[in-house]
């Protein structure tokens, strides 16, 4: 089976709040103190990847668009021990928050790159949270999608994929080729690599495309820029306030405190 | 008068002398016998030796002076032996014993198979009859407390093997058929000097009632060829059992680590280590498989273990003695080279879980205190090889707990191992600004006398920001010149090093030692014992030279050159709580005890482990990252301890010790009331006198 896993280098998210920083200008985070990692759900689908592999034949790739920094997800995901890794260096715009131009690159990329049984991405990705990426990919590939799984199964020159829903697990019998996001289960905590093989993945060959190199049409890529537009981004401010309800005896109390928050939540609108 | 007497009766004592071999016919069969008897316990001992001449070279013959000293403390004078009383007492009448013996038969053999008439006069009398005699009586005291602790006494640490209680026996027949026959030779000869032997003339005065001359003639030939075959049969059997200590204890306390404790981890070559870590025997160093064969399974070294002590299967004796029969049936000699560092590295002779000392869960349960070290009388160094084993499993398995994959991975990625912080390295010095203190970065600072090195405890924990600050203002106070990393300070690689992950901590060490040269850091000042020690111990290998000095000891320093002034002395009753990686790690014990007496009004409460033999908290080798299992909690267990003392405040002098005893004091001091303080918080409230900071 040969599985694709797409990998995206984020901001760390688990920067301390008061560290965190945006561009409202630029609609972009600011990368500040602030590390780049893997994506934790990118790194929960190369898992999956690996434990497929593990169990049935195969060849893992792992493909990236993002700045030269990404490498590192690559090096990283190489020292895993997949078998080919690829990089699309782009600065992307609005730092990987447009969904529709990623879906639309990485297609083109995977395309280049040959036929895959098995696409696999992350859910979302830990500094947007679009979740679009995976469905999109899916569409421009023409190929069936299925989301949020969390295991997956080779079954009769197909995959059984058990999905997450709101209420429990669903199993799903599916034909190849397909694309799916992954999410995390206790199944799919992402492995940790062998020092000997961090050390080796720096000596691997990586391959390294510009957007130019996909054969896209600058109506191609315009196109998709046209899909989705980030109006705003900022940071919600949260404020507080504090009163003391008056009154003479407990009722009294509880009454005054049960009619000011009536008066909140209708001030809210909820 | 009664000797005199004998003197006078017998003649000049100058003359004093008694033949040897007296009754002994065919004499040659001995020294027949001996043929054997050594080449079996030369064949033991060459055995054993080949086996350690398979280890890895490590340089352990250098400052020989150190090491004499070391002998003379301990071997000699049984220093650590004696720690445990009654234990460490009968040894040193055995070893005194023994040697005394020993000696008086090398005596015999100078005198009489060489010829040189040594065993005579008043050497015969004072040396050869009285104090020989004693010392074998002392020998056989020890003997019966020895029976008495093995078979009366139990205590849970030792392990009752057949082998020890026939070596217990043998011991006990060849003191006590030696007395029978200096007794019924002195009495059969009638010995002129035999007074000179008090145990051999009372044993011939008790004889001669029961029996005559003739019959005690005959016992004595039957027994001297008893005693003699056991001998000797001990001689033989020695290195095949735990008496080879006899040899190996005295070598392996001359081969001694002598660093500071916290600075005995090995280094890895990573470019030509066949493995990283070790998990074959072979890959340990001559000393390591000589330490194995030193054990004497004394059981130290668990019974001070704080995670045996909470129930957890960590047992440094079981692990020691678990590879020394792992040695004993594996033939090192037959390894062949270092493999191809490209291969896939395959264990010759694996030891990770081979057994459940040495189980990978038990690995895991180290705090890597050295409680054990510091406790073995034979200088075991039972913690670099825990490591060397988690290393592997690190390094190479990539199998370990999924909590301190967590705290690894925010090493690699963050600089710090506390995943999931809400804090950033600054933010206890911008809540010092909001007050209208300014803590200076070392950008803002011309030539700062100190850096004050946070360290990522004392920043990324809100608990320990608080003791932070407190040491921040007292330097302002005492107008020391110093500074912050502020955002360029990143992990020392402590935690990743007591993990296993060497390769990580000698990435974050360098970033580190580069980040000092370039701002050009001579003295570093930190309240964190770990970061301590690192500086301390295990930087300068790696080239970075600098001071370094605890808190504590800097606090102390600005006291006595009266930089700081204490105001108000503390009220409460205080127990000082040794952080390992201070006290037992780099032996620093005293300076915090200093300024505890000199800020608190009440004379300070010591715990029952405290100094060199304190009970770790159980927060150190990444332990603060684990999660134990609801009964066996390590910092709860030193909590009660300090809970038995009538302190009400608990200081300490670590970020990992004071949130590890917060948590454990609050979870079993029912309604008692203690708390928890650095020191450098109590010294602040005492040089504030309770005036606001400014």
């Amino acid at each position: 089976m040969q599985i694709l896993v797409c990998l995206k280098q984020i901001l760390d998210p688990e920067v301390p709040p008061r560290d965190f920083q945006i561009d409202r200008g630029r609609r972009a985070a600011i990368q500040g103190s602030a590390n780049l990692v893997t994506n934790i759900f990118c790194e929960n689908a190369l898992e999956t990847a690996l434990q497929l592999r593990e169990r049935s034949e195969g060849e893992i790739s792992a493909l990236s668009i993002g700045p030269a920094s990404a490498e590192d997800v690559l090096r990283k995901a190489i020292a895993l021990k997949v078998d080919h890794a690829c990089l699309v260096e782009q600065e992307v715009a609005g730092s990987g928050s447009h969904s529709a131009i990623t879906a639309r690159l990485l297609a083109a990329a995977i395309r280049k790159l040959g036929t895959f049984d098995l696409i696999l991405l992350g859910r979302e990705a830990g500094d947007w949270g679009a979740g679009q990426t995976g469905g999109l990919l899916a569409e421009e590939l023409g190929l069936p999608f299925v989301g949020f799984v969390d295991h997956i199964e080779a079954a009769d020159g197909g995959v059984v994929l058990r999905r997450q829903t709101d209420t429990g697990w669903e199993k799903v019998r599916a034909e190849l080729p397909l694309v799916a996001t992954i999410t995390n289960s206790e199944e799919n905590v992402p492995r940790i690599p062998k020092t000997r093989d961090i050390m080796k993945s720096h000596r691997k060959p990586l391959t390294t495309w510009k957007p130019s190199d996909l054969g896209l049409s600058e109506e191609d890529v315009s196109s998709a820029a046209d899909a989705l537009e980030v109006v705003d981004l900022y940071i919600p401010e949260k404020t507080g306030e504090c009163e003391f309800i008056q009154g003479e005896s407990i009722e009294e109390k509880a009454n005054a405190f049960a009619a000011r928050i009536a008066a909140v939540v209708q001030r809210a609108g909820v | 008068m009664i000797l005199a007497a004998a003197n006078n009766a017998a003649g000049n004592a100058a003359d004093a002398t008694r033949q040897v071999l007296w009754n002994i016919s065919h004499a040659w069969v001995m020294y027949a016998l001996l043929v054997p008897t050594m080449l079996i316990f030369g064949r033991g001992v060459y055995r054993q030796v080949k086996k350690w001449r398979a280890g890895r070279p490590v340089q352990r013959f250098d400052r020989p002076g150190e090491r004499i000293k070391r002998v003379v403390r301990h071997v000699l004078l049984q220093q650590a032996t004696l720690r445990d009383r009654f234990a460490g007492a009968y040894h040193f009448l055995l070893f005194w014993g023994m040697i005394t013996l020993t000696i008086a038969t090398t005596v015999v053999l100078i005198h009489h198979d060489l010829g040189l008439p040594v065993m005579q006069g008043r050497f015969y009398l004072y040396f050869q009859s009285l104090f020989v005699d004693c010392l074998g009586l002392l020998a056989m005291v020890g003997v019966a407390m020895l029976a008495v602790r093995r078979w009366i006494v139990r205590p849970k640490k030792l392990v009752p093997t057949r082998e020890s209680t026939g070596l217990l026996v043998l011991l006990f027949v060849i003191l006590g058929t030696g007395f029978l026959l200096e007794g019924w030779r002195i009495a059969a000869t009638n010995d002129p000097w035999g007074r000179w032997s008090p145990v051999g003339s009372i044993v011939a005065a008790g004889s001669l009632a029961v029996a005559n001359v003739e019959t005690l003639k005959s016992a004595h030939l039957f027994t001297w060829w008893f005693h003699l075959l056991i001998v000797f049969g001990l001689i033989a059997w020695a290195p095949y059992t735990k008496l080879l200590h006899v040899l190996t204890a005295p070598l392996n306390i001359y081969t001694a680590n002598l660093d500071a404790g916290g600075g005995t981890l090995k280094t890895i070559d990573f470019d030509n280590a066949p493995s990283f870590g070790i998990n074959s025997l072979e890959q340990f160093t001559w000393k390591d498989l000589l330490d194995l064969d030193a054990c004497t399974e004394c059981g130290r070294c668990t019974s001070v273990c704080p995670a045996n002590t909470v129930g957890k299967q960590l047992s440094p004796r079981d692990l020691i003695l678990d590879m020394q029969h792992l040695l004993d049936r594996s033939d090192l000699a037959s390894v062949s080279g270092p493999a191809d560092a490209d291969d896939d590295y395959e264990p010759a002779f694996p030891v990770i879980g081979s057994t459940a000392a040495l189980s990978p869960e038990a690995l895991w349960q180290c705090t890597s205190c050295a409680a054990c070290v510091e406790a073995c009388p034979v200088s075991i160094e039972q913690l670099p090889k825990i490591i060397d084993l988690r290393r592997f499993e690190v390094m190479e398995n990539a199998k370990f707990p999924q909590t301190l994959q967590d705290a690894v991975g925010s090493l690699e990625e963050r600089g710090h191992p506390f995943k999931g912080t809400q804090f950033s390295r600054v933010d206890w010095a911008q809540a010092l600004h909001t007050q209208g203190f300014d803590v200076p970065t070392i950008g803002d600072v011309q030539d700062p006398e100190v850096l004050l090195w946070a360290g990522c405890g004392g920043a990324l924990v809100e608990r320990n920001q608080k003791s932070t600050q407190a040491l921040a203002q007292l330097l302002s106070k005492a107008g020391v010149k110093y500074a912050i990393l502020g955002r360029e300070e990143t992990c020392t690689g402590d935690p990743a090093r007591r993990i296993g992950n060497e390769f990580l901590f000698e990435t974050l060490a360098q970033q580190n030692i580069e980040t000092f040269r370039t701002n050009n850091i001579r003295t570093v000042v930190t309240s964190c014992p770990h970061c301590f020690n690192t500086f301390r111990n295990e930087y300068p290998r790696l080239g970075g030279e600098f001071e370094v000095m605890h808190h504590t000891t800097f606090l102390a320093k600005l006291i006595g050159e009266g930089r700081l002034t204490i105001n108000a002395e503390a009220t409460e009753k205080i127990t000082f709580h040794d952080p390992c990686y201070l006290g037992r790690h780099n032996g620093i014990t005293e300076p915090p005890r200093e300024l505890l007496q000199r800020s608190a009004r009440a004379p300070l409460i010591e715990m029952a482990q405290h100094g060199q033999q304190s009970f770790c908290c159980g927060g150190g080798g990444g332990m603060s990252f684990v999660d134990e299992a609801p009964d066996q909690r390590v910092n709860q267990e030193r909590a009660r301890q300090a809970l038995a003392t009538d302190a009400e405040t608990v200081a300490v002098g670590c970020p990992f010790c004071t949130t590890m005893l917060e948590d454990g004091i609050n979870a079993v001091k029912g309604d008692r009331e203690m708390a928890v303080k650095d020191i450098a918080e109590i010294i602040w409230e005492s040089v504030s006198g309770g005036v606001d900071s400014g």
